[in-house]
């Protein structure tokens, strides 16, 4: 059986990485979910979801080298004109670093509780805010 | 906004009701969401000089709204800036000292003409109302050139940076404003009529401003293009705003 939980976030900045984490666990506890297997999945193409340990060095570190991979001012093939959209795509930088960051994260849940490493937090990771943003957690249970 | 360094934005009505049969946004809501949002929005009035009485309705957003200037899109509208109707538009923002917004240059959007909107339609204007504080939008890209002829020869016409129709935002202001225009142009004789906009806040805002710093421009230059110029253009006292 598969049930779906959505969620919303306000991000603050241009680039940005929110821990989640503990709003998973509130969700699984408020569904009174037991066993299964989770999955965390942003609903964007210029956000991501990650997994890592919560330090504020690690998360500059790991901007710093995302900026380094996909810097700002690069001649971008997606920086034109969007006709459906009206306006011109300039967060080319959001959809690689998003498409490098990957867009989902599993967990498995047993006895209420995920199975998950000391260290381990789960991170929306934003890549073109501020903006309102979805993710959707997953929960299969077969 | 803050993430853009932006303190205030222009919001705009938009009431071209004879095409889309009522407001997109209307005047009362752009002047309650100013109201809620003091000091960081200016309102800008909108009025379809094709429907009966309005000037009437003009009057009202000025004088019981107190919308902050009017915008018109006349290519939305079809209706040439020279019209009959929008005389008294002219004449009533000259009477309550109110700046006036044209869209400028190219429409993208469906169902418009941009030959309502090329930057020479408003000359005549300029030259009749020399009082009257005139902002043309989006550099009035692509007749750059001609906008800065107008602003040369008129000192009540200002040009918004709010064009983004190729390119990122630092290569398109980089075009305009090192190949267009020279930015000795902008630097001697232009600075104090340069506005920055973004238009469209869904996607660049951000990245625009931040473009605009990197051009080389002085920071006096850019001091006046992020603040003081639209300030002027509003008619209005910084320190009673206390932005």
């Amino acid at each position: 059986m598969l049930e779906v939980i959505e969620k919303s976030i306000l991000t603050e900045k241009y680039n940005e990485m929110i821990n989640i984490t503990q709003d998973i666990k509130e969700e699984l506890e408020r569904h009174k979910i037991q066993e299964g297997f989770i999955t965390i999945q942003t609903m964007h193409t210029t956000t991501g979801i990650t997994v890592n340990e919560s330090l504020e060095c690690l998360e500059q570190d790991i901007e710093d080298l995302l900026s380094q991979l996909v810097p700002e001012e690069k001649p971008y093939h997606h920086a034109r004109m969007l006709r459906d959209y009206g306006s011109t795509a300039g967060n080319a930088t959001g959809h690689l670093k998003s498409f490098i960051c990957g867009n989902h994260c599993h967990f498995a849940l047993k006895n209420g509780q995920l199975l998950m490493g000391s260290a381990q937090q789960v991170y929306f990771c934003e890549f073109d805010g501020p903006a309102k943003r979805n993710y959707t957690i997953i929960i299969n249970t077969a | 906004m803050d993430v853009a360094g932006l303190d205030c934005l222009c919001i705009l009505a938009q009431d071209e009701r004879s095409v889309y049969t009522r407001p997109v946004v209307s005047n009362d809501e752009v002047a309650a969401l100013r109201d809620a949002n003091k000091p960081r929005f200016f309102a800008f009035a909108s009025v379809d000089p094709k429907v009966p009485n309005a000037v009437f309705e003009l009057r009202r957003c000025f004088d019981e709204l107190k919308l902050d200037g009017l915008s018109l899109n006349c290519s939305k509208l079809k209706i040439d800036p020279l019209d009959t109707r929008l005389i008294d538009f002219y004449e009533t923002c000259l009477d309550e000292d109110k700046p006036i917004l044209f869209h400028c240059g190219c429409s993208y959007e469906n169902n418009t003409l941009s030959e309502y909107t090329h930057p020479l339609k408003f000359e005549r204007i300029a030259a009749t109302y020399p009082n009257l504080r005139i902002g043309l939008e989006h550099f009035g890209w692509p007749w750059v050139k001609e906008t800065a002829m107008l602003m040369l020869k008129y000192p009540n016409v200002y040009v918004d940076t709010g064009a983004l129709y190729f390119d990122s935002a630092l290569e398109f202001y980089s075009y305009i404003f090192n190949h267009e225009y020279q930015l000795t142009w902008v630097e001697r004789s232009l600075r104090h009529q340069i506005m920055f906009g973004s238009d469209n806040p869904r996607f660049e805002q951000i990245r625009m401003a931040k473009a605009l710093d990197k051009l080389g421009l002085s920071s006096s230059t850019l001091e006046l293009i992020k603040g003081q110029n639209a300030i002027d253009f509003l008619g209005v006292d910084d320190n009673v705003r206390s932005h």
